[in-house]
């Protein structure tokens, strides 16, 4: 890792998801165990085990091509699997995907729709697909959904005179419309600029209350923001798949400055059981030591403790390391690369 | 965008529905607005009166001192052997991107990606440009010709006949309807489908006559003497019933493999 803040220092960002993390503990709303998916001899994705709980944001992770259009796809049904299973509320992606999909509302990567239809006639195609009722009722229910991506202006202009950004805001309103129980967002806020960007990642953190969310994109920064769980794919495999804060917490390490040769140091820590690495390296300031520990507990507890005891030394900087996502990021992707 | 509350409208139900005709209305009622609610059916009945109601009013009118009873029979055959070759050939060229390019623009994609069954997204194209096509190229023209044959013509066109020819003229319509969309759902391109819509046709006109009688029953290039032989009442050397039953088993068969072929498709 190039850079790491400590929980002293001075440079420490908690992600707003880091923030609001709450504990995975909720029924799995997705469940996929071993979907693989082959296009002739290119393994699109294998064996994805997953399991997304009710009411988390799943940040799907990946570079382009890594597989995560096509695990979505398998997921709502809309391709099927090579091998493996998955359900969406208990039910076969497969058999049952109609019933999934009245329960899911979903963003292609690159919505299309009717270009002759406008804004509101494609939210209302779209509502009567799952709904029906009194003509006001549904009425009110597009107005409402116009609304929350501020399309209200635009509503009556027909879809081909919308720029990119609008039609992406359109496609999180068609998927929103149902009030879905589940909502996959394939890349969704990959055609707005930071202001719209930053729109969708406030309606998603509304909408956390009602729906769980699941969605994949490679800006990092957004994962980061929202998530309270990624998982990462590349080359069609998982490479993580764990809560935000743990991804971050990057295996629990430490960083501590010093004043002073911290060679006798190192040789303790490197004695210690609950020690698995301590790397030493000079900088402008000191020098500076990263110290990474297989329990959490005892580095807390006893790191500090075993380095003041060589008097020798002096301690100027003390935390735990917390890397940003995209540190975790190229770590799991290189890694998995060499 | 703006925040704005939940607001839950407890008038709406969940659409329900299972098995084959999920979204089926929804679908229809777009499809429907695509042939009715824009310019396309006017132009589409437009094209109609000229191509078969022109040829035949010429034909009414230029009587070249034919016996009444001849002329129309003359005023009948053409209306219905025009209106079963040039309306099977618009409706390859017109439906040839039906699927074909909802599968590219991404709106096939889009519709499937809803709680919809695929069968009924290809039902309902069938049910509406079948529907389409029957009401501008058949059902308008069937009765401005009769109009205008009461007008001109010194005898008067049986109707009872003429509606049986018209009924069977519907068949052949449905034919080229279904032989279209299902090509739609097995290429990726507009080729093939406009390819093989266009030969059968042509190829009908050109060795119906020259073909074993066995092969040519097989196909459906017999409708459109059937349909002039209910129309003029006139029963032709082969059995009516073989080429009607033949297309309807072949009208059948090619709508479940299209139907199978699109539930297949990987979005």
């Amino acid at each position: 890792m190039q850079s790491a803040s400590t929980e002293t220092g001075v440079v420490t960002q908690r992600p707003v998801a880091e923030q609001q993390s709450r504990e995975m503990s909720g029924p799995a709303v997705i469940h996929a165990s071993g979907l693989s998916k082959r296009f002739g001899s290119i393994e699109a994705l294998t064996g994805l085990d997953l399991s997304v709980p009710q009411h988390s944001i799943v940040g799907f992770l990946g570079p382009n091509g890594a597989g995560k259009t096509t695990a979505i796809k398998l997921l709502l049904g809309l391709s099927r699997p090579t091998s493996g299973q998955a359900t969406v509320f208990g039910l076969d992606a497969v058999q049952d995907s109609t019933a999934i999909r009245s329960r899911v509302g979903y963003l292609a990567q690159d919505p299309r729709f009717y270009t002759h239809l406008t804004a509101r006639e494609t939210l209302e195609f779209t509502a009567k697909f799952f709904f029906r009722g009194p003509k006001l009722a549904i009425q009110n229910r597009i107005e409402e959904t116009l609304d929350l991506v501020g399309l209200t202006d635009k509503a009556d202009r027909p879809t081909k005179g919308l720029s990119g950004g609008e039609r992406q805001r359109l496609g999180i309103a068609q998927a929103q419309v149902n009030h879905p129980d589940l909502l996959v967002l394939d890349e969704p806020a990959a055609a707005l600029d930071p202001l719209g960007r930053r729109d969708v990642l406030k309606i998603m953190e509304r909408l956390r209350e009602h729906t769980t969310i699941f969605y994949s994109t490679h800006i990092l920064d957004d994962v980061q923001r929202v998530s309270d769980h990624v998982v990462i794919l590349h080359q069609g495999r998982k490479v993580a798949d764990a809560t935000t804060s743990q991804l971050l917490d990057g295996g629990c390490s430490y960083q501590i400055d010093i004043r002073g040769d911290g060679t006798t140091a190192r040789t303790t820590l490197e004695g210690q059981p609950w020690v698995s690495e301590v790397v030493l390296a000079t900088t402008e300031n000191g020098d500076r030591m990263m110290v990474t520990v297989t329990n959490q507990e005892a580095g807390d507890a006893l790191l500090l403790r075993s380095i003041l005891r060589d008097d020798a030394l002096t301690v100027t900087n003390f935390g735990r390391m917390h890397h940003n996502l995209e540190e975790v990021f190229l770590h799991l992707v290189e890694g998995q690369e060499t | 965008m703006t925040a704005t509350t939940r607001v839950e409208s407890v008038e709406l139900v969940p659409a329900g529905g299972s098995g084959w005709s999920v979204g089926l209305s929804n679908l229809l009622h777009k499809e429907f607005g695509q042939w009715w609610t824009t310019k396309l059916w006017w132009i589409q009945t437009l094209i109609w009166l000229i191509i078969l109601n022109g040829v035949t009013t010429v034909i009414m009118l230029d009587s070249s001192g034919m016996a009444p009873d001849a002329l129309v029979n003359e005023a009948v055959q053409t209306f219905v052997l025009v209106a079963a070759t040039a309306v099977g050939i618009a409706i390859v060229l017109t439906l040839q991107g039906s699927i074909v390019g909802e599968r590219e623009l991404g709106t096939a994609a889009w519709v499937v990606s809803k709680p919809v069954s695929r069968t009924a997204f290809v039902a309902s194209k069938l049910i509406a440009h079948f529907t389409g096509f029957a009401i501008t190229a058949i059902l308008i023209p069937s009765a401005v010709f009769l109009v205008t044959a009461q007008f001109l013509l010194a005898e008067p066109v049986a109707y009872g006949p003429f509606a049986m020819g018209m009924a069977v003229t519907a068949l052949n319509v449905l034919f080229y309807v279904v032989l279209t969309l299902a090509l739609g759902c097995m290429f990726n391109g507009r080729g093939p489908i406009a390819g093989i819509g266009i030969t059968l046709i042509l190829m009908g006109q050109f060795f119906k006559g020259m073909l074993p009688e066995t092969i040519v029953l097989a196909t459906p290039w017999l409708l459109g003497d059937v349909a002039a032989s209910f129309a003029v009442q006139q029963p032709p050397a082969f059995d009516r019933m073989v080429p009607m039953i033949v297309a309807g088993i072949e009208i059948v068969i090619l709508a479940l493999v299209g139907i199978w072929r699109f539930n297949r498709e990987e979005f």
